[in-house]
C-alpha cells in the first residue's frame, strides 16, 4: 500500500511533495512532486503538474506531466498537458490533449 | 486496492503537502501538512506526523504534532506523544499524554473561546481609559483648588503623586527600623518636590547676584 492516499472525498490545494509513493484517488489541484510512483486512480481529479518516477493515470489529470522512467495513461483516463517520460503507453479508449517528450 | 486506498486517507511518513485539505472522510498524517485541515470524518496525526495549522474534524486523535488550533465536532483525544500548541475545542477532550499550550474547552460550546478571547483583550484596555479620566478628574479639581495661586499650578500634582506612592513604601521601613533616622528620611521625602523649585529659584537668583 501507498505510503501517501489521497483518498476520495478529499481535496488538497496546494503542494504535495515526497519520497515515496502517492495514489490519488481524491482531488489535487497544484503540484504533485514524488521520487516513486503516482497513481492516479479513476474517479480522481488531479489540475496539477506532476513528478514522478513512474505514472500510472485512470483518472482525470491536467497538467504538464513528467517522468523519470514511465508513464502508463490507463482506459478511461483523461490527460491534458504535455508528457515527457523514457516510456509512455496510451492504452485503447484513453483520452489525451498534448505534446509527448520521450526524451531520445 | 483501490477501493482500500479510497476509503481512507493518508499523508505518508515521507511526504510533505502545502496547502490546504478538505473533504468529507477520514484523514490520517504521518507526514508534514503545512495548511489548515478540514474534513468532515475523523483525523489521526501519528506519531511522525506534523501540522502546521488549525485542524477541524469529526474527532481528532493526535499522537504527533500540531501548531494551530484543534476544533473537533465529536471529540479530540490527545495521546502520548501529542504536542500540541494552539486551542483544543470540542465536546469531548481527552489528555491522555502528551504536551499542550494553549486555551483547551470541552462541552458543546464551540466558537465561544475566541469571543471569549476578545472580551478579554477588550477589557484589559478598558482599565486604561478608566485611569485617564481619573488622572483628569484630579487635574480638573487641582487647578479649581489652585485658583488662588496660579503661578503654584505646576508644582503641586507632583506632590499629589509621588508622595502617595513613597509613603506607602517607607513606612514599613520605618517600622521595622523603629529608629528616629528613618522618621527623618520620611519626612525629607515629603518636602523634596517643592524644596527643589525653591532652591533652582534660589540659586538663580544666586548665580545673578555673584554674576
Amino acid at each position: 500500500m501507498a505510503s501517501t492516499v489521497i483518498g476520495a472525498g478529499i481535496t488538497i490545494e496546494g503542494e504535495v511533495t515526497t519520497d515515496e509513493d502517492v495514489v490519488v484517488a481524491g482531488t489535487l489541484r497544484g503540484k504533485l512532486s514524488a521520487k516513486e510512483g503516482v497513481t492516479i486512480e479513476h474517479g480522481a481529479t488531479v489540475e496539477a503538474d506532476v513528478t514522478g518516477g513512474s505514472l500510472v493515470v485512470a483518472g482525470a489529470l491536467t497538467g504538464n506531466v513528467t517522468a523519470a522512467e514511465r508513464v502508463d495513461l490507463q482506459q478511461g483516463s483523461r490527460v491534458i498537458g504535455n508528457v515527457k517520460a523514457a516510456r509512455v503507453t496510451i492504452a485503447d479508449g484513453a483520452q489525451f490533449k498534448g505534446n509527448v517528450d520521450m526524451d531520445v | 486496492m483501490a477501493s482500500q486506498a479510497s476509503n481512507l486517507s493518508v499523508i505518508g511518513r515521507a511526504a510533505r503537502v502545502h496547502g490546504r485539505v478538505t473533504g468529507a472522510v477520514d484523514l490520517e498524517v504521518q507526514g508534514y501538512v503545512e495548511g489548515d485541515i478540514a474534513v468532515g470524518g475523523d483525523v489521526t496525526v501519528d506519531g511522525g506526523g506534523m501540522v502546521g495549522a488549525n485542524v477541524h474534524g469529526r474527532r481528532l486523535v493526535v499522537r504527533g504534532a500540531v501548531k494551530g488550533d484543534l476544533l473537533a465536532t465529536e471529540s479530540v483525544s490527545l495521546e502520548e506523544g501529542a504536542r500540541v500548541v494552539g486551542d483544543v475545542r470540542a465536546p469531548r477532550v481527552a489528555i491522555a499524554g502528551g504536551l499542550v499550550r494553549g486555551y483547551v474547552q470541552s462541552g458543546d460550546v464551540q466558537g465561544a473561546p475566541r469571543a471569549v478571547v476578545r472580551a478579554v483583550a477588550v477589557a484589559r484596555p478598558a482599565p486604561a481609559p478608566a485611569k485617564a479620566p481619573v488622572s483628569m478628574s484630579a487635574a480638573v479639581s487641582a487647578p479649581q483648588a489652585s485658583n488662588g495661586t496660579p503661578a503654584k499650578k505646576v508644582a503641586p500634582p507632583p506632590p499629589v503623586s509621588a508622595p502617595t506612592v513613597r509613603h506607602v513604601e517607607p513606612a514599613p521601613r520605618a517600622i521595622s527600623l523603629g529608629g528616629s533616622g528613618s522618621g527623618a528620611p520620611a519626612a525629607k521625602h515629603g518636602p523634596p518636590p517643592p524644596v527643589v523649585p525653591a532652591l533652582k529659584k534660589g540659586a538663580k537668583g544666586a548665580l545673578k547676584k555673584k554674576a
